[in-house]
């Protein structure tokens, strides 16, 4: 338990050097790798509400996920085989016309720590790729389309709606600079993150 | 320090409130100030839905044009509403911008022919922004020899490396730093623009980022912004940096700059 208390502390402090060690360490006291994975999990929900309340900053998210991910991987060879622990696969990218990309990776981050499977279809993603992209991929439960620009504000709607259209079970979540609430939920959209801090806790949201 | 100022776009919410309900005096107001503060161009960005985009950029020029002799930057995403609202400039101002996405070269350098217009020059292409100096470069060159085609000369020709944030980018002021060494070197007479504040994305206390940034910058050779030119920590910034590099003469500008008030703590 101790252990275990350790590891969520250098996740959330970012100690990617040294999480490894600790993680191993918890490994052999006997804790289950899925109780582990649950407390990263956790940590990084802390890390996202710290992040959208303003008490730590971009820097402070990156190297919080970054040792997660790196105790992700003593845990894999553990875990290999077992998907149950997986919320299941998102699929994330930035609409057509929409070459901005970094508000969209820190999203792609907190998703992927709040336990799902991205991926990553980059920038400039037609709305049609999407679509094609759930059905390329296993268990996917959840899209993401991001758009900074108000102008491809319009790319974001058709994106939502081609998805829709073509999956009308597939949940949406949409975000992006001029995105609000109630232009998520004119255009269809099933959620809505202001900041890669609450994308995480919403994705879960929309697929629980 | 040639500067583009930025504070007429659709995307702050007070001027989209003015665009929406066509506050002419609102608009008026942000150009005349700006002009005054020592803006070289009035950047016009309507940031609508792009139905409304033609009609909304036709009249911020209108107001502009009407409001002060500086001239515009005229800024959209899409080169075809640029395209048609360039017959409505009364003069030659800027245009905002160019890459190498989709066709954006190819509609916008030919109305740039046998004229005195200048360009903005974003260093992206259809795969998004490079991380890398050489592909930056070598989008660049892609764009000067398309621009020499209609004569265009580098010196109307504003490169912008697209600084990086330094949140997620711990190199980002030094690649910034290297890509502006790199492209003056590769066109001495080519401007090397930005938007600064990028860079203190994701990060507390931005204007000490971004006034920072802007020193190394300018020592590194960028002598374009796209900034407000009535933030005086920023506009005092660059008066002081160029002082300290001894480019400004016995300090005059730089204390000519205090006398007239831009720069300075304000007296109460």
């Amino acid at each position: 338990m101790l252990k275990i208390q350790e590891v969520k502390t250098l996740v959330e402090t970012g100690k990617a050097k040294k999480i490894q060690a600790i993680v191993q360490e918890a490994l052999d006291a006997g804790c289950p790798a899925q109780e582990i994975l649950n407390a990263m999990i956790d940590s990084m929900g802390v890390v996202g509400d710290k992040f959208s309340a303003g008490e730590i900053f971009v820097p402070e998210m990156l190297i919080a996920a970054k040792s997660m991910a790196k105790g992700v991987e003593i845990l894999k060879p553990v875990m290999s085989g077992d998907t149950s622990s997986s919320l299941g696969t998102c699929i994330i990218g930035t609409v057509a016309g929409d070459l901005h990309d970094i508000g969209k990776n820190l999203v792609s981050m907190m998703i992927e720590s709040a336990g799902f499977d991205l991926v990553d279809l980059g920038v400039d993603v037609p709305a049609q790729r999407f679509v094609d992209a759930v059905n390329e991929n296993k268990n996917v439960v959840l899209v993401a389309c991001s758009g900074l620009l108000t102008t491809t504000m319009p790319a974001l709607k058709e994106a939502v709606q081609t998805i829709k259209a073509a999956l009308p079970e597939m949940k949406v979540i949409v975000g992006g600079a001029p995105v609000t609430p109630d232009y998520a939920a004119e255009i269809g959209a099933d959620g809505y993150a202001p900041d890669a801090g609450s994308a995480g806790v919403k994705a879960k949201e929309l697929v629980n | 320090m040639i500067i583009i100022g930025e504070k007429i776009n659709g995307t702050i919410p007070a001027v989209k409130e003015a665009i929406e309900k066509r506050d002419a005096a609102f608009i008026a107001e942000r150009a005349v100030k700006q002009a005054e503060a020592g803006a070289y161009f009035i950047d016009i960005c309507a940031s609508t839905a792009p139905e409304y985009e033609i009609e909304t950029l036709k009249w911020l020029m209108a107001v502009v044009q009407d409001s002060t002799d500086t001239p515009l930057c005229i800024d959209s995403p899409n080169p075809r509403v640029i395209e048609a609202v360039f017959k409505y400039a009364n003069k030659p101002g800027m245009l905002n911008s160019i890459s190498e996405e989709g066709d954006k070269c190819e509609v916008l350098l030919p109305l740039m022919a046998g004229n005195s217009w200048e360009v903005v020059g974003l260093t992206c292409d259809n795969n998004g922004i490079p991380c890398d100096l050489e592909t930056k470069l070598a989008i660049t060159r892609s764009m000067v020899e398309k621009a020499a085609k209609y004569d265009i000369i580098p010196d109307r020709i504003h490169i912008d490396p697209c600084v990086m944030a330094l949140s997620t980018e711990n190199n980002s002021l030094l690649n910034f730093a290297a890509e502006i060494k790199a492209i003056k070197e590769l066109y001495p007479t080519i401007h090397v623009t930005g938007a600064i504040s990028n860079i203190s994305f994701g990060l507390p206390v931005r204007p000490l980022l971004n006034k920072t940034a802007m020193a190394f910058a300018i020592e590194a050779g960028m002598d374009s912004a796209v900034m407000d030119p009535l933030n005086r920590d920023l506009m005092g910034t660059i008066f002081a940096t160029y002082a300290l590099m001894g480019q400004d003469k016995h300090c005059r500008k730089y204390s000519k700059a205090f006398r007239a008030g831009n720069i300075g703590s304000l007296s109460k």
